[in-house]
């Protein structure tokens, strides 16, 4: 009991360094929280005062004027189908390369974990004469083009593929080889052996790489940015982008700080609901 | 049930590592085969490729006159239990016993039939709605067995499953697995590296060493009648004391001599083991079992004949039943290739002592009426009917009928 009270040098440092980091999240958060309740003025005036009244309405301006509500539910149907679809992929792709030896698999890992290292940005030129030519295949061109969901969508999972491969490949080595062989000998194909036997193994990684990749493509800008220019089509940071440019400078900062609030919430829920799972699968290859 | 043919295998890994050379060996209906030898001598390996979970690099592979050389494990009707038992650790008992039946699309009453037996058999019934993470090791390993249980399979493949058990629960899951062999009669390959659950499990036992199978025989032949220095060495714990020995022939008849012992051959050897006349006068390798030594004042009447040797012991084990006396022999250890892997790769052997110098360490088996003590001087009788002769050279026993 004592010592779990005394903390040495290290422990100190530590907990320094926790405190410091803990008030650099928080304070912006609590801050923007703050300010979509606020008026304008009150928005310039001190920071740390507390609003006369609680401007609701900034919210109501946001979600109706600005669509606020409108691109919360285009970026919900994007997000669900890219992360379903590059946990899906990313999934298989892993384990694949994780667990079946055969000509090529170091380089096409490789390959992936390269990917990681590419400066997203230098990409988008290309990327969007990609998409454009995509348009123009024949049938199915007019689904997956520039301005369309699917086009976003199959780019969202490509983006998302490295990290995703390269996290799971590794949670997949640290699974039993036994248990895929016993299911083997038992009487399942390879497809069963996965979806059955390895994929619920893998439940802690599984479920803490689409959390973060919930939340890396809710926050996506650049690639919706060039891909989704019908205002239609646009996603939630569009939409939030949109109401400090729009105007030139005057803006409405208020709603602005709403929208901003309204993206935030979502993600802080899902965090806060899966936090555990999340560290587990975090820490899962490290606790051997 | 089907019996198991394995015709010429090899298995060669990249790197051009050879685990299986050549390997011959039937396993027939119904019979209970034991792979037995030190790790990475390939019992594994030959074992994965008949469940086919590896590729067979050369050979032949047959389950039931079916040639299975390219068919995945799936297709083989076979059941295997593993080391660590590698149950589903996200189904219930049920749901592991019941997985391969629902994959073979049995109807569901069959299945809940067939898994209540298995259940009740294996004293798993309170267990079933439970996950493998709320077991112990002993029920864990049950349901590794129930699961191939409830197959009802051609045959039963074991690796090392009893080895995760702590000893006293190895030894009662080895009583309920003969038993359990003998009221399914399903064939078994059970693969170990250790000689005491081949010789107690094993209608017959296969000795693998580097790939190459060594001896297939009963355990009681390969006790009595090993081929060559390595078997010898393994099977038997403690294991068999070596000499390099003198074979010479005079006015008392045969007898071999080592340090400043003289031991006579009863004539019977010769002819039991026919070659050995030709080594007369030339150096052989004697092997002696610990158990055929025996205390010349607690022997009583059966040592008639047998030879004596006055020994000074070093160190006693007392095991309640028996005493195990270790006492040196003026005669430097053999150093054949042959009994030094054996030596290796014994788990429960005692280490050697650093202090015996150029000596061999012998133990010698006796009953415990034997009062003998650390550093008293002891008569040891041998039974000199059961001397194991060794070719020096090539560490093959003399006049065995597989090297005649």
């Amino acid at each position: 009991m004592e010592r779990k009270r005394r903390l040495g040098p290290m422990g100190v440092l530590t907990h320094a360094a926790l405190g410091i980091w803990t008030l650099l999240v928080t304070v912006p958060i609590v801050w923007t929280f703050l300010a979509s309740v606020k008026s304008e003025d009150e928005i310039f005036g001190d920071a740390w005062s507390l609003p006369a009244t609680l401007q609701w309405d900034n919210f109501a301006r946001a979600w109706e004027q600005a669509r606020i509500g409108q691109y919360m539910l285009n970026s919900l149907v994007v997000v669900s189908f890219s992360t379903f679809g590059t946990m899906l992929v990313g999934s298989m792709a892993a384990y694949v390369l994780a667990r079946y030896p055969f000509r090529g698999n170091r380089a096409i890992y490789m390959l992936f974990v390269s990917g990681l290292a590419f400066p997203f940005f230098l990409a988008l030129t290309p990327l969007f004469f990609v998409v454009q030519n995509m348009g123009n295949v024949p049938v199915i061109g007019q689904f997956i083009g520039l301005n369309t969901y699917a086009g976003a969508v199959l780019v969202y999972i490509a983006y998302s593929m490295p990290f995703t491969v390269f996290f799971l490949a590794a949670f997949f080595r640290t699974l039993p080889t036994a248990v895929a062989e016993a299911a083997m000998v038992d009487g399942a194909s390879h497809t069963r052996v996965f979806f059955q036997i390895m994929l619920p193994m893998a439940k802690p990684g599984i479920i803490s790489i689409t959390i973060f990749n919930i939340l890396g493509q809710w926050n996506q800008y650049q690639i919706p940015l060039i891909l989704l220019q019908d205002r239609e089509k646009w996603v939630l940071t569009q939409g939030i982008a949109d109401i400090s440019t729009a105007a030139g400078y005057d803006a409405d900062w208020a709603a602005l700080f709403a929208a901003l609030t309204l993206a935030i919430l979502p993600m802080l829920v899902v965090y806060t609901v899966f936090q555990r799972q999340i560290q587990s699968g975090l820490t899962a290859g490290a606790l051997k | 049930m089907a019996s198991i043919v394995l015709t010429n295998v090899d298995k060669i890994y990249a790197g051009g590592v050879k685990a299986v050379n050549g390997l011959n060996l039937e396993i027939r209906d119904g019979e209970f085969m034991v792979l037995v030898g030190p790790s990475g001598c390939g019992k594994s390996t030959a074992l994965r490729m008949i469940a086919g979970l590896e590729d067979i690099s050369g050979g032949e592979i047959s389950i039931g006159e079916k040639v299975v050389n390219h068919l995945p494990p799936k297709d083989r009707d076979i059941a295997m239990v593993f080391q660590n038992y590698a149950l589903y650790p996200h189904m219930t008992v049920e749901e592991n016993l019941a997985f391969g039946l629902k994959l073979r699309k049995m109807p569901k009453p069959e299945i809940q039939k067939r898994v209540g037996e298995a259940a009740k058999m294996l004293g798993l019934e309170t267990y079933l709605k439970r996950k493998p993470a709320a077991l112990s090791g002993g029920q864990r390993q049950r349901v590794a067995m129930g699961r191939a249980i409830v197959r009802e399979p051609q045959a039963f493949l074991m690796d090392e499953p009893l080895s995760n058990l702590d000893a006293k629960l190895r030894v009662s899951m080895r009583a309920s697995l003969n038993t359990l062999h003998e009221r399914l009669g399903v064939t078994t390959v059970y693969v170990t590296h250790d000689q005491v659950e081949a010789m107690t499990l094993g209608d017959r036992v296969c000795v693998l060493r580097d790939g190459i199978l060594q001896q297939v025989d009963t355990p009681q032949n390969l006790f009595d009648k090993p081929v060559n220095l390595f078997v010898a060495g393994f099977m038997g714990s403690p294991a068999m004391n070596f000499v390099t020995a003198e074979l010479v022939r005079g006015d008392g008849g045969a007898a071999v001599t080592f340090a400043d012992i003289k031991l006579s051959i009863p004539d019977s050897t010769f002819t039991d083991k026919p070659g050995l006349d030709q080594y007369v006068g030339k150096k052989i390798i004697l092997g002696i079992r610990p158990s055929d030594f025996e205390d010349a004042g607690s022997a009583g009447n059966h040592a008639n004949g047998w030879a004596t040797l006055p020994v000074k012991v070093e160190v006693t084990e007392e095991l309640g039943s028996e005493i195990n006396v270790l006492f040196l022999i003026d005669a430097p250890p053999v150093e054949h290739k042959d009994t030094v892997a054996a030596a290796d790769s014994g788990e429960d052997e005692e280490a050697s002592l650093p202090l015996v110098g150029d000596k061999s360490l012998w133990t010698a088996r006796v009953n415990a009426r034997s009062h003998a003590r650390s550093g008293q001087n002891l008569d040891l009788v041998v039974d000199t009917h059961n001397l194991h002769f060794f070719d020096s050279a090539s560490g093959l026993a003399i006049g065995h009928e597989a090297n005649r």
